[in-house]
């Protein structure tokens, strides 16, 4: 099956026209849930890459800041996932044809590679190598910032 | 001269005009806007959550005030200039959307509120932050921030959303 015919079934799946059937003001309170996350995730990753590029809280250990961020970025990402389904599931054939939408796929699947590989093997460690915390740095903001914007340009283009 | 009349002065100009016509602009300008607020917004939430004692409560609250600042005023600035860029394109359209002005008043709030916490407690942090305790006043303030700066969010996601439902 193509892409497009997934997202096809996808949009008219009785889950997703159920969905798209519910009153319009949980579709607003689904974009206040992705805006809610979105926030926690960015925030979190900010305050340990920062310090991995020597400009955040400088006396704090890594993994000190990893440990407390953890969380937020797994509750983050539990809301942009629901959310963003929400979103997505009814009008799965209008993102199919949107340039910013796989954009921002792309972008995040990248992000969370780099969360899952780099940033974790970067962040254990207490005194990590200089230029790989800051190349990891560096990647992880772009790519998590990237996502943001790609997603703000989706009902733009 | 009305807010409207001088909105709508913007709103004509070339600069609005060109910026409401650029295909790549908007989006731009919306995305920086973004950007900008989760730079801001999102660092002030944490320092508000160290503040109440529910974050990062092993690090010192100086720390957290002080190296963190400058990052919070940076991203202020670039969510302040381009939400001027915002008014400028589509001034008159949005100051009709109720939230809109409810949000600039919470942004007002949430200034004024960060400032009595820094007249009254930010110069003094040094000698109450290495107490169990925080000051109660300290602790009110970073509540006040939450709820204000979260409810400016909540209100600047809903512009559009409310918009749909006037037209």
């Amino acid at each position: 099956m193509s892409t497009q015919a997934l997202f096809h079934s996808l949009q008219i799946s009785t889950f997703a026209t159920d969905l798209g059937k519910l009153n319009p003001l949980y579709g607003a309170l689904a974009q206040l849930f992705h805006i809610a996350g979105l926030l926690l995730i960015l925030s979190a990753i900010l305050l340990v890459n920062l310090r991995l590029l020597g400009a955040g809280l400088q006396r704090q250990s890594v993994p000190q800041l990893v440990k407390a961020t953890n969380p937020l970025i797994w509750y983050g990402l539990i809301l942009v996932a629901l959310s963003g389904l929400y979103t997505f599931l009814p009008a799965a054939d209008l993102y199919y044809h949107n340039p910013a939408f796989w954009t921002k796929i792309l972008l995040l699947l990248l992000a969370l590679l780099i969360q899952f590989t780099l940033y974790r093997k970067v962040t254990v460690s207490k005194s990590p190598n200089h230029t790989l915390a800051k190349v990891t740095a560096l990647l992880s903001l772009t790519l998590w910032f990237g996502v943001a914007f790609a997603g703000r340009a989706i009902g733009f283009v | 001269m009305s807010v409207i009349n001088f909105l709508q002065i913007l709103h004509d100009s070339q600069l609005g005009t060109a910026l409401r016509e650029s295909l790549y602009m908007f989006p731009i300008v919306e995305g920086t806007h973004l950007i900008g607020l989760a730079v801001s917004v999102g660092l002030i939430l944490l320092t508000d959550l160290r503040l109440v004692g529910i974050f990062l409560k092993t690090v010192s609250v100086q720390d957290v005030l002080h190296q963190l600042r400058p990052w919070v005023l940076g991203g202020f600035a670039v969510t302040f200039a381009t939400g001027i860029l915002l008014i400028w394109a589509e001034g008159p359209k949005i100051w009709q959307i109720p939230v809109f002005p409810l949000k600039l008043t919470l942004i007002a709030l949430s200034g004024l509120n960060a400032l009595w916490f820094e007249f009254k407690y930010g110069r003094t942090v040094a000698e109450w932050g290495v107490q169990a305790e925080f000051p109660k006043g300290a602790k009110l303030a970073g509540w006040v921030s939450l709820a204000s700066w979260s409810a400016v969010i909540v209100c600047g996601r809903l512009i559009p959303y409310l918009d749909a439902r006037s037209l």
